[in-house]
């Protein structure tokens, strides 16, 4: 055992010379950061949970890297919340050398975390050659959740809210919030939302339409006008709960689980955080053929999503290049592609260099996919993080526990 | 002790240092001394988490299912033991499920025992029932069945080992010898075969128990949104929004190791109690 | 001849009972759609499960999980079994402490256990490496083959080796003609026991392979989550063949010995 511990302490991995930190680099030239980056691995810490994004990633990312920069990409799992307490555990253990992560897919709540908890490196996104490329003027893209990302991450994609049904078995399924409580009441235990993030936008953005729109909880977080939202949310869930699946006594624990419930016919609505999410599963045969996306006239919730650098990043360079490189117009179309992921591009696709903005607009349309012009008419942006940790808080400690 | 017993105790000590350190940065930490969001030392999260009805419902519920699951699955083993213990088939099937992860069995459950499960659709099928809704629920359910269920199947071949090899190592010649005496099936059973089982069995029972209490994946997918099962409540914490409250996570992480401690030294006490030693 | 009727009945409940999941676990894995009311499924088709799986990525976990399992089966077994016989001959008081901490690695909720491995191998800086993993494995695996140890040692006379000693048989001796001979048998069951506490193992790679060092349980993880039931059975299947295998291997070789486990 003894000789064991000494064997371990022997090839304890001293770590290769780590590269200079990202905002260090981002002052200099973009050459050296190609340079530098050339012949090394970015692990790339990400939820792992759609095989349609690992595909992309794996498949279609990682070999044009290899070829491209020479950068081994290597994704690995790591999502949201926990990559908080994965960094600050390595930063407490780890005593100031460097971690395994080189680049973290984030947004909102998660980059509001890691700046409060100062992990992450920066700035370095704005220095970026393909940053000049960026649709800066979309108010999705430029601000993440009402904050700045000041050169601390990167945009990658943008998603909308939506809720999914099946048109053969709901022809009449409504379309604003109102129809929809009447919907609920008239077709009892065929509706339920999910106890996470997903679920959560459902409800913020239901709070929003009854609260007299998103410009009510725009500007920072403030408790009086949180309130008034809350109490208008909770009495129309209030109205409807009797009418949930279960009798809103119990919620799928996930989003998996609520597609489970759908594609069975338990209940007849599920919903995505991803307005393309329905393509990609009913091309996986996992939702029937005709299941739709629909979002609510009073709008739903979109929001962009980044990628940053962690301050203890062991290879700051190759991860600036592969975020350059997801920010290329042939990574954005590809990704956007509806048999490919669906996400939509961050790209100012109008004054991108023929022939992209063609290609853009090539990209093939899927049946089932929603237009362009309805997403962005009901698209409404994210409001300070603290919004959906009051309201996950308040949703457990009263409609959760509080069931009759 | 001897120099050579020197190596294996000194084994023990590393061996067990991880669980030490474990608990000792879940204390620091559930008194805001260290992790995310730490901000110097309070009793806040303590206080709050062990206030807290949520906390005391999830626990209470946590150790029902794992303790009614544990009660099945120790009877089913004894009986399992004692009858098949010599048919190479039953052995096999005995040991199957472990080689299934707590994920696939709780998938498993969930496709025969949903609202729109295998079990629904074969009563639909039967015409008992005329919609998933109509079928009584088992899984996400108060009572914890499907749950419940999975937990015996996943227990079942542990216990059923353990009891098979106390009794193939203890009470073999010992039962001849009691009915070479005379004694009846009955007596030999409850005089021999009972005592040796329960003591062989006892730790097992009780680590069975514990690792209930603490599974994270199976509650994951079967378990019902109120009672909030404790290994559930302890991820939501470690996840929490609010960095303030991920404290609490550590809080109920050490509630539960406690209550399994306590658990292992009643155990050693009654067993100790049981033996007296030379 | 009524109590073999009734072991009959009962051995056919306890097969339906084990067969039954698995059963349901391997249609689902075959099926492409399974939708109620069908109670067997319309289309089966293995492929999409399959590439789903990403052949290459799943190939290189199953050799890690292997190499895992073995190596903190082999090393599992001798440190537990080392504890063990110290724990036996130590005495009372000390064979109870060992015995606590033992459970303590078995019984810890992962949060306490797993957040004390990351911290410790995160500490000697082994993060993210096999090495680190392979020692993290090594606690639990430990702790229960202690546990199977010490009931090994309750019907093992462990005199033999002292008696054999006072005769005059070098240590190497008494390992090689008298200690791996009767306890061969336990050794190997060890060995196997071992390398499915490894094998199982998720949470505790996660923290301390930080996702970098991929074994078949974390592969796998995303697609039980990802709400593709097909892909996730599919997944399940490739995790609990292996551990069959052994299990099938464990019950020849008690044939081959004679004794019945």
């Amino acid at each position: 055992m003894l000789g064991l511990l000494a064997f371990a302490i022997a090839c304890r991995s001293s770590g290769p010379p780590a590269s200079p930190p990202a905002g260090t680099l981002a002052a200099g030239s973009w050459d050296r950061v190609l340079s530098q980056a050339r012949g090394t691995t970015v692990v790339w810490r990400m939820w792992r949970g759609d095989p349609a994004i690992n595909a992309y990633v794996d498949g279609w990312v990682a070999p044009r890297m290899r070829d491209q920069y020479g950068v081994s990409v290597e994704a690995v799992e790591g999502q949201g919340p926990e990559l908080v307490n994965i960094l600050a555990t390595e930063r407490e253990a780890m005593a100031g050398r460097p971690g395994t992560t080189s680049l973290v897919w984030i947004n909102g709540e998660t980059f509001a975390q890691l700046r409060s908890e100062n992990l992450l490196d920066g700035p370095w996104a704005d220095g970026l050659p393909n940053a000049s490329l960026i649709d800066s003027d979309s108010s999705i893209v430029s601000r993440d959740f009402e904050q700045d990302p000041a050169g601390y991450e990167a945009p990658w994609g943008m998603v909308q809210f939506a809720l999914i049904y099946d048109s053969a078995r709901t022809p009449d399924a409504p379309t604003s919030i109102s129809a929809l409580a009447a919907w609920i009441q008239r077709h009892p235990g065929r509706f339920t939302h999910d106890q996470q993030f997903t679920g959560m936008t459902f409800l913020k953005s239901v709070m929003y339409g009854l609260a007299g729109g998103v410009q009510a909880f725009q500007g920072g977080f403030d408790e009086q006008r949180y309130r008034q939202g809350r109490e208008r949310l909770f009495s129309w869930l209030t109205s409807i709960r009797p009418f949930l699946w279960r009798n809103g006594r119990t919620y799928p624990p996930d989003v998996a689980a609520m597609h489970r419930l759908f594609a069975n016919g338990e209940i007849d609505f599920t919903m995505s955080n991803n307005q393309n999410e329905v393509v990609t599963k009913i091309r996986q045969k996992v939702f029937p053929p005709d299941a739709r996306a629909l979002l609510l006239e009073e709008g739903t919730i979109a929001n962009a999503h980044y990628v940053g650098i962690p301050i203890n990043a062991p290879n700051a360079a190759g991860a600036m290049v592969l975020a350059n490189f997801l920010l290329s117009p042939e990574a954005q179309l590809e990704k956007q592609r509806g048999d490919v992921w669906g996400d939509s591009t961050v790209l100012d696709v109008a004054s991108l260099p023929t022939p992209w903005p063609s290609r853009f607009e090539a990209v093939a349309r899927d049946a089932a996919a929603l237009p362009r012009e309805l997403l962005a008419s009901r698209a409404r942006p994210e409001v300070h993080p603290l919004y959906h940790a009051r309201l996950l808080q308040d949703w457990r400690q009263t409609m959760r526990r509080g069931t009759p | 002790m001897s120099r050579r017993d020197l190596p294996g105790l000194l084994a023990a000590v590393v061996v067990a240092s991880p669980v030490l350190i474990g608990a000792v940065y879940s204390t620091l930490a559930a008194v805001g001394l260290v992790g995310v969001g730490a901000q110097g030392f309070t009793l806040e999260r303590v206080i709050d988490t062990l206030t807290s009805s949520e906390t005391w419902s999830g626990v209470a519920w946590t150790f029902a299912t794992a303790g009614a699951a544990t009660a099945v699955a120790v009877a089913a083993a004894f009986v399992l033991a004692v009858r098949v213990r010599d048919r190479r088939f039953g052995q096999v099937m005995a040991m199957l499920p472990m080689a299934v992860p707590h994920v696939a069995a709780a998938l498993a459950a969930l496709l025969m025992f949903g609202q729109s499960g295998l079990l629904s659709r074969l009563t639909y099928a039967l015409g008992l029932t005329t919609a998933p809704a109509d079928f009584q629920p088992l899984v996400y359910d108060r009572a914890g069945v499907s749950l419940v269920l999975t937990f015996v199947w996943k227990e079942l071949p542990y216990l059923t080992l353990t009891a098979m090899a106390v009794l193939l190592v203890d009470s073999r010649e010992l039962e001849e010898v009691a009915r070479t005496l005379g004694a009846t099936a009955r007596q030999t059973f409850w005089r021999v075969t009972w005592p040796q089982l329960w003591r062989g069995t006892a730790p097992a029972v009780i680590a069975a128990f514990a690792f209930l209490v603490g599974q994270y994946e199976m509650p994951a997918l079967l378990a019902p949104s109120n009672p909030t099962a404790l290994s559930i409540l302890i991820y939501e914490r470690a996840v929490d929004p609010n960095l303030l409250r991920r404290g609490e996570a550590h809080v109920l992480g050490l509630l539960a190791l406690s209550i399994s401690g306590l658990l292992v030294v009643a155990h050693q006490w009654w067993r100790a109690r049981a033996e007296p030693g030379p | 001849m009524i109590g073999a009727r009734r072991d009959g009945f009962l051995l056919a409940a306890l097969g339906a009972w084990v067969l039954t999941p698995i059963a349901v676990l391997i249609v689902r894995a075959f099926a492409q759609s399974w939708r109620f009311p069908q109670i067997l499924p319309d289309a089966t088709d293995a492929w999409p499960a399959l590439s789903a799986a990403g052949t290459g990525r799943v190939t290189s976990a199953l050799i890690a999980s292997l190499a895992l399992a073995l190596a903190t089966g082999l090393f599992g077994t001798v440190i537990g079994f080392l504890i063990a016989r110290s724990a036996v001959r130590v005495g009372r008081r000390f064979q109870q402490l060992t015995l606590a901490a033992a459970f303590f690695t078995v019984i810890a909720p992962p949060i306490a256990l797993g957040v004390g491995l990351q911290v410790a191998v995160l500490g000697i800086g082994l993060g993210g490496t096999f090495t680190g993993v392979f020692l993290a494995h090594l606690v639990p695996v430990t702790g229960y083959l202690t546990l199977f140890a010490v009931g090994v040692f309750a019907s093992f006379d462990l005199s033999l080796e002292d008696e054999a000693r006072t005769l005059g048989a070098s240590p190497w001796q008494v390992l090689s003609r008298i200690v791996v001979p009767l306890l061969g048998r336990r050794l190997g069951e060890g060995l196997i026991l071992g390398g499915l506490v490894s094998w199982g193992q998720l949470a505790i790679t996660l923290l301390v392979g930080g996702g970098v060092v991929r074994t078949l349980p974390v592969e796998l993880l995303s697609m039980v989550q990802s709400g593709n039931d097909q892909a996730g059975a599919f997944a399940a299947l490739m995790l609990s063949l292996p551990p069959m295998f052994a299990i099938g291997l464990l019950t020849v070789g008690a044939r081959r010995t004679g004794a019945s486990l």
